[in-house]
């Protein structure tokens, strides 16, 4: 490997990390508008990231998807996501389903998992965003956890996202991003869901007065 | 001859060292409160405000409860010496410590700790409510911020091959026979900076300037204490301070540091190192304005988050190596 895609390939390292760092503060953050800023954050390192793999290896089409995520994740989904929260009679999740310290040592937990599952399959790629899919593998997990940690909507909605800056975080590292037709159509799929889940959200705030999703076990005809 | 003339010069940073270590932690003290009055828009104190409040101290007669046993008086002794200890076994402003040979980073906690022990010790002493308080939460934050300062302390000590404290900067400096993991380093200094928060008594976990009861910490041992068993406290305190900045510093940017024995290079180590524990301590004055005390029974979340950030450097030191 000569010095400069070492010196690339460390860089690229290094903004997945801060994706990764922001997945931890979402965990660790009570506040729900703070949430949604610290995705928006994360989607930024995301778009970071991605620039910065399209520049190193010159596909162009990953530029075109890094442009998506500034505006859909970073400008559209947080706005759409504070709308929801300005309607809701809370400002932050005081109960959760595993509480804040614990939270953060199985997500500690997780990152160990996710770096023993990739530690095979690492060295037989010869991209230089390689060591990246360990760490998309761990924002997967940790997203998945953020879901099921959290009882309010919206806190379940940023895990979904996170997972699924994670998945594109992983397309990027094991293949240079997925074909520029696919990558549309999921940012497309986001989109959507984020809408749905908003306009969701609304429902069961009027519903329940609540958006915590554990009332929704209690369901009668 | 010449070994002579070695030892006398190595003696003489030692002596230096000390100086420096004494002089400067009341001016660290006095940088961050200035900085604080300033964000506050107050003129606030002198930046030498500090040592007159040490010798004014030292002047007064101490007055000691009856109900206090010798541990109450020989605490400020044990508690001021192991943080000098401490604050010599580590590079200040040249990268070869004459007493490395003395203790490595592990012995560096350690005392650190010892202090902290007997400083829990002396706030239990006097039998007064405030005084146990205060060392059981001490008791809780030292306990929680010592995992992680010891896991970022070994994430760093892996990439240099060694857990002296000497090698590292030396070799940090120079950039030679160093482990390049930039995903490693930054995680163990964001886990350190928290650990220095914790331990020094900053503003997320313990306010130094209050004195309500409900909301002090290390303020709340030290209570009983009066004349110059409270000044050497205070100086011990801003002694700790000191060594954690120092650690920060010279572990994670020590570029300026003197690496051979010029004069030349030593004025630069001397004159670099006040210019970059001033700026942190500016930086730590920032931060102390800018957020609110956490709740007491937060902190073990904020400890909580600097032990992942260690324990992450670690995996990161082992599965992120370019």
């Amino acid at each position: 490997m000569s010095e400069s895609t070492q010196l690339g390939s460390q860089l690229v390292d290094l903004c997945s990390v801060l994706l990764l760092l922001s997945c931890f503060a979402i965990v660790a953050q009570r506040r729900l508008s703070a949430c949604v800023d610290l995705f928006a954050l994360q989607s930024f390192f995301l778009a970071t990231t991605a620039a910065l793999v399209a520049f190193l290896t010159g596909h162009r089409h990953i530029y075109l998807a890094a442009a998506l995520t500034v505006v859909i994740k970073v400008i559209v989904l947080p706005r759409i996501l504070r709308k929801v929260i300005e309607r809701l009679n809370v400002s932050r999740e005081l109960v959760m389903n595993i509480n804040i310290p614990a939270g953060l040592l199985i997500c500690g937990g997780l990152v160990v998992v996710a770096f023993f599952i990739t530690q095979p399959i690492i060295p037989l790629g010869y991209l230089l965003t390689r060591d990246s899919l360990a760490l998309a593998l761990a924002i997967i997990l940790i997203g998945l956890f953020t879901m099921i940690a959290r009882k309010k909507a919206v806190t379940q909605m940023v895990g979904f996202l996170v997972m699924e800056n994670g998945v594109f975080l992983g397309t990027t590292a094991a293949a240079y991003g997925m074909p520029l037709i696919v990558e549309l159509g999921v940012f497309f799929d986001v989109l959507v869901a984020g809408l749905i889940a908003g306009i969701y959200t609304h429902r069961l705030q009027d519903a329940f007065d609540s958006v915590d999703t554990s009332e929704l076990t209690v369901l009668k005809e | 001859m010449k070994t002579d003339v070695q030892v006398m010069l190595q003696i003489g940073f030692v002596v230096m060292q000390l100086i420096m270590l004494l002089a400067l932690s009341p001016f660290i003290v006095g940088v961050i409160r200035k900085v604080n009055a300033r964000l506050q828009c107050r003129r606030g104190a002198s930046l030498l405000q500090p040592y007159a409040d040490l010798a004014k101290l030292f002047d007064k007669q101490p007055v000691i409860s009856s109900t206090t046993s010798w541990i109450f008086t020989a605490a400020p002794y044990i508690v001021f010496a192991s943080t000098v200890a401490a604050g010599l076994l580590m590079p200040v402003f040249i990268s070869h410590t004459p007493l490395n040979f003395a203790g490595n980073i592990i012995a560096l906690v350690y005392l650190l700790a010892l202090g902290t022990f007997f400083l829990i010790l002396a706030g239990l002493d006097a039998g007064s409510a405030f005084g146990g308080m205060g060392s059981s939460r001490e008791a809780i934050v030292a306990t929680l911020a010592e995992p992680a300062m010891i896991l970022s302390i070994l994430a760093i000590a892996l990439t240099a091959g060694s857990t002296n404290l000497s090698t590292i900067v030396h070799q940090s400096a120079l950039l030679e026979g160093m482990v390049l993991a930039p995903p490693a380093h930054l995680m163990a200094l964001a886990a350190m900076f928290i650990v220095t928060l914790a331990e020094t008594g900053r503003v997320p976990v313990d306010n130094p300037a209050t004195h309500l009861e409900l909301t002090m910490i290390h303020e709340a041992m030290l209570l009983e204490y009066s004349g110059r068993y409270l000044a050497l406290m205070e100086w011990a305190a801003g002694i700790k301070l000191l060594v954690f900045l120092t650690l920060l510093v010279n572990v994670f940017a020590p570029w300026g540091i003197a690496t051979e024995a010029t004069p030349l290079a030593l004025a630069t180590g001397v004159a670099v190192y006040i210019v970059k524990v001033t700026g942190l301590a500016v930086i730590i004055g920032v931060i102390e304005s800018m957020f609110a005390k956490l709740r007491l029974f937060r902190v073990p979340e904020l400890l909580g988050s600097a032990f992942i950030l260690a324990l992450l450097a670690l995996v990161f030191f082992y599965t992120l190596r370019g």
